[in-house]
């Protein structure tokens, strides 16, 4: 039956090239494509989250030791957290690479979450204030304060960020302490392009920059690139093989070290749990695993393995509440 | 202390002097500007986490105090 209403409803056959048409190839259909609307251009993501997928597959939050984070909702808005870790913490030294400090330590933090004002706020045993602000002042214009604040003197920070999101570009302008200015822009080309550009300024030390990205992006795979006049070259590829699998690699390459990384990593986003792993030229291989136990408990493993340095970092931990 | 006196007599001087005007005054706006940079500082650190929890519990719908000190 579906034959026979195929049948019926296929066109006639077409006739007979003449004239010209015949020493000519034949004419290809033409595909009916959209057609780009460039002053409809959807508004590209913000200039730093440029590689965010690359990062969240790629870069998880690897400890070592013991983890414990509860998260209690007093209401829709505000919530309390506790955080407990007991492990070692990397330190850089001068001399010798790195070197771990057993560490152990509280955290308390306070959440407010409103659709037009956000206040984070985390406060560690030995004093150290964690706070962001994010404000927005009309629909377009955001204003977002970063600080650290420490009770030794000039280790303390804090960055001001003011962002004006356009039809189809993100502008933001930066003030940091220590004198540091940056101003950053991004644009989408086409749906699919966006380039960026950024622009730095040191005060005390006198230094500045400016840096390029692109990032290209379809349903199915990202790829972004930046390079910066502080001789840092990153590239990152990341494609989405299904709606639970991602699979992730980025080199980058610093001039002035001489210093090239390479890694390439999965992400797989299960029901019941997400492992991210990766591999890195430096000889460096991690996964990190986070299962949902129940509603609102998730245990997690972390481990990362560096067979060149011969540091062998292993983590657990369980996070409680959302 | 004793730094604090010398610079108020280099101030008064500079002022004596009015040439210098200008630069005085850039020098007393720097001055304040690292004073008030410093208690904003101080005043932050010990209280934004207060300013987050008492913004919280006035939003509604109104969370109880027994809510903020319990555990569960």
């Amino acid at each position: 039956m579906g034959s026979s209403v195929g049948h019926a409803a296929a066109p006639p056959p077409p006739a007979p090239p003449v004239g010209l048409a015949v020493a000519l190839p034949p004419k290809v259909e033409q595909k009916s494509e959209k057609k780009v609307d460039y002053l409809n251009l959807p508004c590209p993501v913000p200039f730093e989250e440029i590689q965010r997928e690359a990062l969240m597959s790629l870069k998880p939050e690897l400890f070592e030791g013991l983890r414990f984070d509860f998260t209690k909702g007093l209401n829709q808005k505000f919530s309390l957290s506790h955080s407990v870790f007991m492990g070692s913490m990397e330190v850089p030294s001068p001399s010798s690479g790195i070197i771990k400090v057993p560490t152990a330590h509280y955290e308390f933090g306070a959440n407010f979450l409103d659709p037009k004002l956000m206040l984070v706020g985390r406060v560690v045993t030995d004093g150290r204030l964690n706070a962001r602000v994010k404000y927005d002042l009309t629909d377009n214009l955001t204003l977002k304060i970063n600080a650290q604040l420490t009770n030794e003197p000039h280790f303390s920070q804090g960055m001001f960020n003011f962002d004006y999101k356009g039809k189809d570009f993100r502008a933001q302008y930066q003030m940091g302490n220590n004198a540091f200015y940056g101003a950053n822009y991004i644009q989408s080309v086409t749906p699919h392009l966006s380039l960026g550009s950024e622009v730095f300024w040191l005060g005390h030390q006198r230094k500045s920059g400016i840096g390029f990205a692109a990032r290209y992006n379809t349903d199915k795979m990202v790829t972004t690139a930046q390079v910066a006049s502080t001789g840092i070259v990153a590239l990152s590829y990341v494609q989405k093989v299904s709606e639970k699998v991602s699979l992730a690699s980025d080199f980058m390459y610093n001039h002035m070290t001489r210093d090239v990384t390479s890694s390439c990593g999965y992400d797989y986003i299960l029901r019941q749990c997400r492992l991210r792993g990766k591999l890195d030229s430096n000889g460096c291989v991690a996964a990190f695993l986070e299962e949902r136990l129940n509603m609102g408990v998730n245990f997690i493993l972390s481990a990362e393995i560096d067979h060149q340095k011969k540091d062998y970092k292993f983590g657990f931990g369980m996070t409680v509440g959302e | 202390m004793a730094s604090r006196v010398s610079s108020k007599g280099k101030g008064k001087a500079a002022r004596g002097s009015r040439g210098s005007g200008g630069r005085w005054t850039g020098r007393c706006v720097k001055e304040w500007s690292t004073w008030a940079m410093k208690k904003a500082k101080v005043i932050t650190h010990y209280g934004f986490i207060p300013l987050i929890i008492i913004i919280g519990m006035n939003s509604k719908p109104k969370p109880q105090l027994s809510q903020l000190l319990s555990p569960v």
